[in-house]
């Protein structure tokens, strides 16, 4: 044992490596080669009729991916990023009054009640909490029946279930925690005194908001909005349950590995949520939002 | 970094042998012996299944008489049950309840093992057409044994529809129930307007033409659909909550809806109807194998066929069921009827002139 210890302490490398090796063949095996997989099958092809994989190289399935079926899967893709910006700004727009009540407004007592709330949700299992959106927003569902005892509606509407609008609707909900939780800990750590300081310099509200709130609470806005996006971009149960058919990548990806059985262009697709990902992690490192963290 | 990368292309290079190896061992032609039935099963038994498949009420039964615990996974297409089937190498269930659009490519792909049946116990009475069809047979090898079978039905809600439609049509395009429509979110589906509207007696060989044509219509119909069900729970909640008055389904779902007090009742319009007849098959990598034919050789029996048909309102296989239901229900499930069977056209996989890779794009064309 003494003789261990001796060891690691004469060498810093295999102490950084017994520490971090489990990590590292974890990321590696589980993660990269995963990955490289995933890459190595979306350029091979398939037989079509028993779903074999052909061990041969192509780039058909790219080629299909950005110009096949009139650009199905470009539009497919356009929607889905659309949808997520949509959703991420819904959910930026309902947590940042809520993390600021909850960090800076409430009473200690409230504050762990409010994050209970938040929090509580997410020890449900997912597809309950979106059934009880299908619930919600169906044809004889709570807000069509309220819609309609206000005299709102004098019939049931269609609109609100079965289309974007209700996986909008949806994944805004379920993802709301993620935006919430890493905005209460950045609005929590800024000291009253700037607040205090930037009206004592005759700042009104909104030039405190733009000028000292936003700026040191941008890491925390960065990371919730990184996790909405990324929840989203890769979302397929929400669309099933709620949605009206039409289709969004987590949901294609999901048919052509499970329906399709067309494992190679279900690679490709992937490859494309993936890089945008990247693309999307690569932008909030440029804004050195990460490191202000 | 760079040791970083060789291990990695090593690991991937492993994995990727293992993905590519396992596909080597072609049968010999020995004939086919299956385990002792008669002894103690391994206790349990995985498997995929249509909806209503491996209910409780006669899964329980089962359970209790063999031994062996059920864990029944649903799939809603056939493309979901053969890729659940075939995931993990095959050795994840050990049996499956395909229909002949997925039976003879599990029979292809050589993921089934051929079966005994010696040891099958109702093989013999089961309706002539169906001991050995093409979809579950092949070379005098029986790879699967026929279970249940029925037509692709339309449903409507006889509480909104008061006059009961005789034509497709109420599903397409200029139909007065725009918006509250419901179909398969299946590729195989393409195949019912090509029966029905482009007389194609074989809906499941199309050229390219008749399928840009189906195509078309079906994205025609698009607007009208309020959601592309996937499990026959999703098109019994639109029917519940009466997001949805008519759609292309299942007995099961007339059934299940009826029990749940909806005032459904199905049609078989004049156009035709396209249907499926489905076969337990083993994989050939079955862990459980006793179990297996335990249980094909229980669902087959006439007494669980009975209540198969009561739970799915599917037709029984099996013609000795007419003695245990009585001949009214074995007219009404038309168990001896072949002059029915025939007139059903059973979902295939198609291969040509357009093969189901080219349907599945179509479909997600249609679906946008």
């Amino acid at each position: 044992m003494k003789r261990v210890s001796r060891f690691l302490y004469a060498h810093p490398g295999g102490r950084l490596g017994l520490l971090l090796g489990p990590a590292v063949l974890w990321l590696l095996v589980f993660y990269l080669v995963a990955l490289f997989l995933l890459l190595l099958t979306s350029l091979w092809q398939q037989d079509v009729f028993t779903s074999e994989l052909v061990h041969k190289w192509t780039l058909d399935n790219y080629d299909k991916l950005f110009g096949g079926q009139g650009g199905l899967w470009l539009r497919i893709f356009g929607r889905t990023v659309l949808l997520a910006a949509i959703v991420t700004a819904i959910d930026v727009a309902l947590a940042f009054p809520l993390a600021w009540f909850m960090a800076r407004v409430a009473a200690p007592r409230w504050r762990t009640l409010l994050f209970l709330a938040v929090v509580v949700p997410l020890w449900s299992s997912i597809l309950v909490r979106i059934f009880a959106w299908r619930t919600i927003l169906g044809g004889s569902g709570v807000l069509n029946s309220v819609l309609i005892d206000l005299g709102i509606l004098d019939k049931p509407s269609s609109a609100f279930l079965y289309n974007d609008n209700a996986i909008a609707i949806t994944w805004a909900y379920v993802w709301l925690p993620f935006m919430v939780l890493p905005l209460y800990t950045a609005l929590e750590k800024i000291p009253n005194s700037y607040l205090e300081a930037s009206r004592d310099l005759g700042a009104g509200g909104w030039t405190t908001f733009r000028r000292v709130v936003l700026p040191l609470a941008f890491p925390g806005l960065v990371a919730g909005s990184t996790f909405v996006f990324a929840l989203t971009m890769g979302d397929f149960v929400a669309p099933q349950l709620v949605g009206g058919g039409s289709q969004v990548l987590g949901g294609a990806i999901k048919d052509r590995f499970g329906v399709a059985a067309d494992y190679p262009f279900g690679a490709a697709l992937a490859m494309l949520t993936l890089v945008t990902l990247v693309a999307f992690l690569f932008l909030t490192r440029r804004s050195n939002a990460l490191e202000a963290t | 970094m760079k040791q970083l990368m060789t291990l990695l292309v090593t690991c991937a290079a492993a994995g990727a042998l293992v993905a590519c190896g396992g596909s080597d061992s072609n049968s010999s032609d020995k004939s086919v012996t299956g385990p002792n039935v008669n002894g103690k099963g391994e206790g349990k038994l995985n498997m995929v299944v249509w909806e209503g498949y491996a209910d409780p009420s006669y899964v329980k039964q089962f359970e209790q008489q063999s031994g062996c615990k059920v864990n029944a996974v649903p799939a809603g297409t056939s493309d979901e049950m053969f890729t659940k089937f075939r995931s993990g190498g095959g050795g994840q269930y050990d049996l499956a309840s395909f229909s002949g659009d997925a039976s003879v490519r599990a029979i292809k792909s050589g993921a089934v093992a051929p079966l005994d049946t010696s040891k099958l116990t109702n093989f013999s009475n089961l309706a002539p057409q169906l001991q050995s069809p093409g979809f579950n047979t092949e070379n005098g090898k029986h790879y699967g044994l026929s279970f249940m079978w029925g037509a692709n039905v339309l449903i409507y809600n006889a509480d909104k529809i008061k006059q009961a439609p005789t034509s497709w049509n109420v599903l397409y395009a200029g139909s007065p129930y725009a918006g509250k429509i419901t179909v398969p979110d299946n590729p195989i589906q393409i195949a019912d307007p090509a029966l029905q509207f482009y007389g194609q007696q074989n809906p499941y060989a199309i050229s390219q033409q008749t399928l840009d044509q189906v195509a078309g219509k079906l994205k025609q119909q698009r607007p009208l659909v309020r959601k592309y069900w996937v499990l026959a729970s999703d098109f019994e909640q639109l029917f519940k909550s009466g997001d949805a008055v008519v759609g292309a389904g299942w007995p099961l779902m007339t059934n299940d809806l009826k029990k749940a007090g909806v005032n459904v009742k199905e049609v078989l319009p004049k156009e035709g109807v396209t249907g499926w007849s489905d076969s337990w098959m083993l994989s050939k990598n079955a862990k459980n194998p006793v179990c297996a034919y335990k249980y094909m050789n229980y669902v087959t029996s006439p007494q669980t066929q009975a209540k198969v048909a009561d739970v799915t309102g599917y037709s029984p296989a099996n013609r000795k069921t007419c003695a245990v239901v009585g001949a009214q229900r074995c007219a009404d499930l038309h168990i001896t009827d072949n002059k029915y069977y025939a007139t059903i056209k059973y979902w295939q996989t198609p291969v040509r002139p357009t093969n189901y890779r080219q349907w599945t794009d179509a479909w997600a064309t249609v679906k946008g």
